[in-house]
């Protein structure tokens, strides 16, 4: 149907076939005579629309077209600034659930690190508050040790011998005496100016013209510094049978006196334990 | 030829003026660039065809650019932008594929 219907296209491909003398050539050429038209093609048209003169109509074409390359860019611009606007939502989910996952694991780490600051600030309190009561029992026992001074409320006794009968043994049980009634601190001096602390290793010797205390001479009269109750250490002093009436009847006499506030400032000189060692705590004892 | 360098004007002007847009219009921008381009393929293929007309490019575009952002907008207002927004992109889409395989034969007649 082509062939009867399309006599304007024969001319030129009838023109330009260089066989023609059968019937058989209109046949062979007829498909390549599709593809030559004779209206103007599209590429002709493009470029004679492009060398077109200029008119009002192409500008409003020109600002639209400008329009959509500015718009075009500016988008183009703008999703290359943000990843997450380009992603798909497959990856989205893939960057929400890392991103979840990490948070997750952010929290763990603060509640984690949060009880062990915890831990450690009672820890250090707690460590303060032993070292607190540790530095109290250690004074306490250094006044009972008798290696630091002392002072408070307490009772002198002095024992004035002009004899010299008053022995070891006398001044021993004064010293038993002031500690059942609770002497924190005892203080010994002579009349020869020298001073002893009373300790749990104090002995008491009988001497020429005195008697010997940890090594030192002392001679009469002595003085007892105690640091305690002073009602319930005069009443030890002066119970019948008591240190009084021992002194009395070794021939002198003793006086008690009581006092708001006494000094013991003699300390003891420890020495280390030569054969002891403190023995390991033990939970179950 | 005016329009030819429109557009150039136009790439060039948005590539070095750092413009940011707006945040009403961002759902909106793509959409309208889509459907501006189908405008300007189907302004193509009229050339091609022998077809052109200014008034009908510039009506044609900016009515494919307004409803375009319209739908996508009404999109929002249901709740079902996103998938409206799929739906407009497909349609331009397919009528740019329509558009350039004309052109394309004019320009290899295959």
């Amino acid at each position: 149907m082509p062939e009867s219907t399309s006599p304007a296209t024969v001319g030129p491909g009838a023109a330009s076939g260089p066989s023609g003398p059968n019937k058989a050539a209109p046949a062979v050429e007829e498909p390549r005579r599709r593809f030559v038209p004779t209206a103007p093609t599209g590429m002709h048209r493009l470029g004679k629309a492009l060398r077109a003169r200029p008119d009002v109509g192409q500008v409003g074409v020109a600002a639209l077209v400008g329009l959509l390359g500015f718009a075009a860019a500016v988008q183009v611009r703008a999703d290359d600034d943000d990843l997450l606007n380009r992603a798909r939502r497959g990856d989205l989910f893939l960057i929400l659930d890392g991103l979840t996952a990490r948070g997750d694991q952010l929290e763990e780490q603060i509640a984690q690190l949060e009880n062990d600051r915890r831990e450690l600030l009672s820890g250090a309190d707690s460590e303060a508050a032993a070292l607190e009561q540790t530095a109290e029992l250690a004074q306490q026992l250094a006044v009972l040790a008798g290696t630091v001074g002392a002072t408070g409320p307490g009772v002198t006794v002095t024992i004035v011998d002009p004899d010299g009968q008053v022995g070891a043994r006398t001044m021993y049980s004064a010293v038993q005496e002031l500690r059942s009634a609770g002497a924190e601190a005892i203080e010994l001096s002579g009349g020869d100016g020298e001073q002893v602390r009373v300790v749990a290793t104090t002995y008491f010797v009988d001497d020429d013209q005195g008697i010997a205390v940890d090594g030192v001479h002392l001679e009469p009269p002595y003085r007892f510094t105690v640091i305690g109750e002073p009602e319930t250490l005069a009443e030890a002093m002066e119970f019948p049978q008591g240190v009084v009436d021992a002194v009395t009847g070794d021939g002198g006499t003793a006086t008690v006196a009581q006092h708001d506030e006494l000094v013991v400032d003699v300390v003891h000189q420890v020495t280390p334990p030569q054969y002891a060692s403190p023995a390991p705590d033990d939970d179950s004892g | 030829m005016i329009p030819a360098i429109g557009l150039l004007l136009g790439i060039l002007a948005g590539l070095l003026f750092d413009v940011d847009v707006p945040l009403a219009l961002q759902p909106y921008l793509p959409i309208a660039v889509v459907a501006a381009l189908d405008a300007v393929f189907g302004g193509l293929r009229a050339v091609m065809d022998g077809v052109f007309n200014d008034k009908v490019f510039v009506v044609s575009f900016v009515a494919n650019v307004i409803i375009a952002a319209f739908i996508v907008f009404l999109g929002d207002q249901l709740g079902v932008g996103s998938q409206l927004s799929t739906a407009v992109v497909v349609v331009f889409g397919i009528r740019i594929f329509t558009n350039v395989a004309t052109i394309r034969r004019h320009v290899f007649r295959a």
